[in-house]
């Protein structure tokens, strides 16, 4: 599908002249911007961060005039200043952003200059990381095919980004789904200092993908408006009524440096300069103009005139904007979690049967995707006849909600994690739950995703919030070995911008997992999976039941120790404090629930009672949750404490396969009962 | 019969030394050079015979001043007129597109009715694929001075030579 043709439908001949002044003024007006970018710094009023587009003048303009706000969506790479332009944003608005005002368009100043968005308008706020955003623009176009709109999405991006692995997953993703996608990759030759050649053996590196079934390959010349636009508009045609992914190279130069921390004297000689700043677009442009006589130079001269008049009230306004206030920097961290008004402190005194934690999580999804006909799930594993989910805590709701809202996803974690925020973006009501991996152990790769959707709420002032709740089966004590037992939760708690839960109850899990879908924000809900079918775990659970985030449960009231502890390990603590009541000891054990937000209050309250402290959970003491629980209740409580923080968990090694190893390492009742009794003796 | 033209950007280093080599092996009294960068309709009306020059530029592109006169160029009626295109490529650099543009030109050419000569045998260059390249032949010169610059001499000398005797 690569070779056929590209109509011309735009030419120095036949285009109109409005269109062409429209077009030159933009691009007059773009480069002014682009050359005067680095006084900003100079001047030390910004803009540290400018990586100037000059040389992608024609694939730039070409793609913000098909881009139709409000109607289909765009990701911006930090070199596309002119699209941002060709797509509507001012001079002033180019301006703010790059001196990081707090009326700037991306996000208040939160995010680095020269990365614009518009999320208003469709013009997505984006990560620095390179391509990160291709996985968004393909969940972007699986929400635009799902509810039938006529709208593409489209990916800006570099030559050097199609090095990124996740890349690959974006575009065989869209491939496979037949999405309405562009992804332009814009070739300057390189990725920063880097040559082509050193990223891939072929030139042309669309035509790496050439073997996708569905996928149009279109290349052109990114320097020349016309060759540019024509290509962008059988891109968009094609997209449009076909449905499906097209890879559109543009060949263009970098005249410059890649930013202004690179200097390109470094590493490109004169001759190859020279060769470059040849072929300046813009200049190419307006030679072409007059050379047909469709302006004359004094008429070019005119609209370079007002640019210009532009440029400078634009830079005279951007100037006296206001900065942002440094005390707002806690504002936006998180959205709005749901408010349970039946269920505030997360707790019940139903009686009746009791279900498994697995058929809690079970019967929670299917009435969320009840209660929601916008919610969506996929992941490994999560839909193919009688099997849902790896562990079938899905079963039955392909069968219950259909094949579009309820899906397999390919052996990729972070396209699982990237297609899930894209698609949160389409509108607010979408919840997309997603199996982030198999195991809790695969859902490394997906971390770029992960960290970059932790940011986006805040990066973007609030504007957008991905609605996501990531499901994670965690843990050991299932002969799994170090691939099958990990808890991820320690290293996760460092990262601000998401909650985190770990029920150890079935009647908390569902609690937790209809709280998380029907809030705002991203969500880490991790299951403990040796727990999912244990008798120990099964409760009754209130049909409605609703756990808030924050909110510990006291699983044991108890007055002369505190242990605190989450997911597997509160079973093994109940049964220690059950053992030392029968010797008169008092322990009370408060399961976390909510790890992001911690409930402090209830954590603290306990204290000033028991004065002593036990912390237990599965994964490593080093470096484990419970170095920060230590670190806060040493902050707040060290004036009731009466003995050392004690902590039980792993030791600090991976997890042994061999039944004798694993139980060498993973907590167990003894040790936790032998720590307590190590403390009540103080 | 009317002097042959030879059209070559005058502002290039490489290439407008190969022109010069092909002006020196034609003979410089039986040639008249052009600049590229300063190429009117006129240039093509007045004259018959045309040896231009395209370097390949970028990944398989004409160079801004052909791309440039392309508009005007689609549009004339060439018949009766003789042109033999070569052009600079990089083999290695560039294996894909090894001095596309020659072939992007004749096409251009051969579409408003041009007679081409100086098509030589592809034979002694190592590429992967040009446009240049129609089944055993070349449709212009290729050159390479990056990889081949002392085989130029003689591929320019035997090459005016075809020309001279396909103009006859």
């Amino acid at each position: 599908m690569n070779e056929m043709e590209v109509p011309k439908i735009y030419s120095i001949k036949k285009t109109d002249k409005e269109t062409l002044k429209k077009w030159f003024y933009l691009m007059t007006l773009g480069r002014l911007i682009d050359d005067k970018a680095p006084n900003y710094l100079k001047q030390a009023i910004g803009w540290s961060y400018h990586a100037p587009y000059a040389g992608h003048d024609g694939i730039q303009l070409a793609v913000g005039q098909h881009f139709e706000k409000n109607k289909d969506h765009i990701f911006l790479y930090y070199r596309e200043m002119l699209t941002a332009m060709s797509c509507g944003l001012t001079a002033e608005e180019i301006i703010l952003n790059g001196i990081s005002k707090a009326t700037e368009p991306s996000g208040a100043g939160r995010h680095m200059s020269n990365h614009f968005a518009k999320p208003e308008w469709n013009i997505h706020t984006v990560s620095s990381s390179t391509g990160n955003h291709t996985l968004h623009a393909v969940g972007v176009a699986r929400a635009i095919k799902y509810y039938g709109e006529k709208a593409v999405a489209i990916s800006g991006q570099g030559e050097s980004s199609v090095s990124e692995g996740y890349v690959y997953e974006a575009f065989n993703g869209a491939d496979k789904e037949q999405l309405p996608v562009i992804f332009v990759i814009q070739d300057n030759g390189y990725g920063i200092s880097v040559p082509k050649k050193d990223q891939t053996a072929n030139r042309k590196v669309a035509n790496n993908f050439s073997g996708f079934k569905n996928t149009r390959i279109i290349h052109c010349n990114g320097k020349d408006v016309f060759d540019s636009m024509n290509a962008m508009a059988e891109a968009k045609r094609f997209a449009l009524e076909e449905s499906k992914p097209v890879l559109l190279q543009a060949n263009c130069v970098r005249m410059h440096s890649h930013s202004n921390s690179d200097d390109h004297l470094l590493y490109r000689n004169q001759l190859e300069r020279n060769y470059v700043m040849d072929y300046d677009p813009l200049a190419k442009f307006g030679r072409m103009l007059i050379k047909y006589n469709r302006f004359t130079e004094e008429e070019l001269l005119e609209i370079e005139d007002s640019a210009k008049v532009e440029l400078k009230a634009a830079h005279k306004a951007a100037l006296s904007a206001p900065d942002p206030a440094p005390e707002s920097i806690y504002d936006f961290v998180f959205p709005e979690a749901y408010h349970s008004e039946k269920y505030p402190d997360g707790l019940h005194n139903e009686e009746g049967e009791k279900k498994k934690l697995i058929t809690g999580l079970n019967e929670t999804l299917k009435a969320e995707f009840r209660h929601n006909p916008d919610t969506f799930i996929w992941g490994q594993d999560m839909a193919n006849k009688d099997k849902g989910g790896i562990f079938n805590v899905s079963k039955g709701l392909q069968q219950e909600f259909g094949k579009k809202r309820v899906f397999n996803a390919p052996i990729a974690e972070d396209f699982i994690m990237g297609t899930a925020n894209g698609m949160s973006r389409y509108n607010d009501k979408i919840r997309v739950v997603v199996e982030g991996a198999e195991f809790a152990d695969y859902f490394w790769p997906a971390m770029e995703q992960y960290v970059d959707t932790s940011h986006d709420y805040w990066r973007s002032n609030g504007k957008f919030s991905p609605n996501i709740v990531i499901r994670l089966a965690s843990g050991g004590y299932i002969g799994g070995g170090m691939y099958h037992s990990q808890n991820i939760e320690g290293s996760l708690a460092a990262i601000p911008g998401v909650r985190i839960v770990y029920p150890s109850f079935a009647d908390d899990a569902a609690g937790l997992l209809r709280t998380a879908i029907r809030s705002r924000g991203l969500t880490m809900f991790m299951e403990p999976k040796a727990l999912y079918q244990d008798p120990k775990a099964a409760t009754v659970i209130p049909d409605d039941f609703e756990v808030p985030f924050g909110k510990a449960r006291i699983r044991k009231e108890g007055s002369d120790l505190t242990l605190l502890t989450y997911g597997n390990t509160t079973h093994l603590s109940i049964e220690a404090a059950n053992r030392i009541q029968k010797e008169g000891g008092n322990v009370e054990v408060i399961d976390l629930r909510s790890l992001i937000p911690l409930d402090e209050e209830t954590i603290l309250k306990s204290i000033q009672k028991t004065n002593k402290v036990l912390i237990v959970h599965e994964d490593k003491v080093f470096g484990g949750f419970g170095g920060e629980l230590s670190a806060i209740i040493t902050e707040k409580a060290f004036k009731f404490l009466d003995a050392p923080i004690k902590r039980v968990g792993s030791p600090f090694t991976p997890v042994g396969f061999n039944r004798i190893l694993e139980r060498a390492i993973l907590p167990n009742v003894d040790r936790i009962y032998t720590a307590a009794k190590e403390l009540l003796e103080y | 019969m009317s002097k042959t033209v030879i059209i070559y950007s005058f502002h290039t280093q490489k290439s407008k030394k190969v022109a010069e080599k092909v002006i020196e092996v034609f003979g410089e009294e039986d040639i008249k050079a052009i600049n590229a960068e300063e190429l009117t309709a006129k240039d093509f009306e007045e004259n018959n015979n045309f040896i231009l020059s395209a370097p390949t530029w970028f990944d398989g592109e004409l160079p801004n001043y052909w791309d440039e006169f392309v508009p005007e160029l689609e549009e004339m009626d060439l018949k009766d007129k003789t042109f033999a295109v070569f052009g600079l490529g990089d083999q290695k650099g560039y294996p894909e597109n090894f001095c596309d543009a020659i072939g992007i030109l004749v096409g251009i050419l051969e579409h408003c009715g041009a007679k081409i000569i100086g098509k030589i045998p592809a034979e002694g260059y190592t590429f992967e694929s040009s446009k240049a390249q129609r089944g055993d032949i070349f449709v212009g010169l290729p050159l390479d001075q990056e990889n081949q610059g002392r085989l130029t001499n003689d591929r320019v000398s035997n090459w005016v030579a075809q020309l001279k005797e396909e103009m006859k």
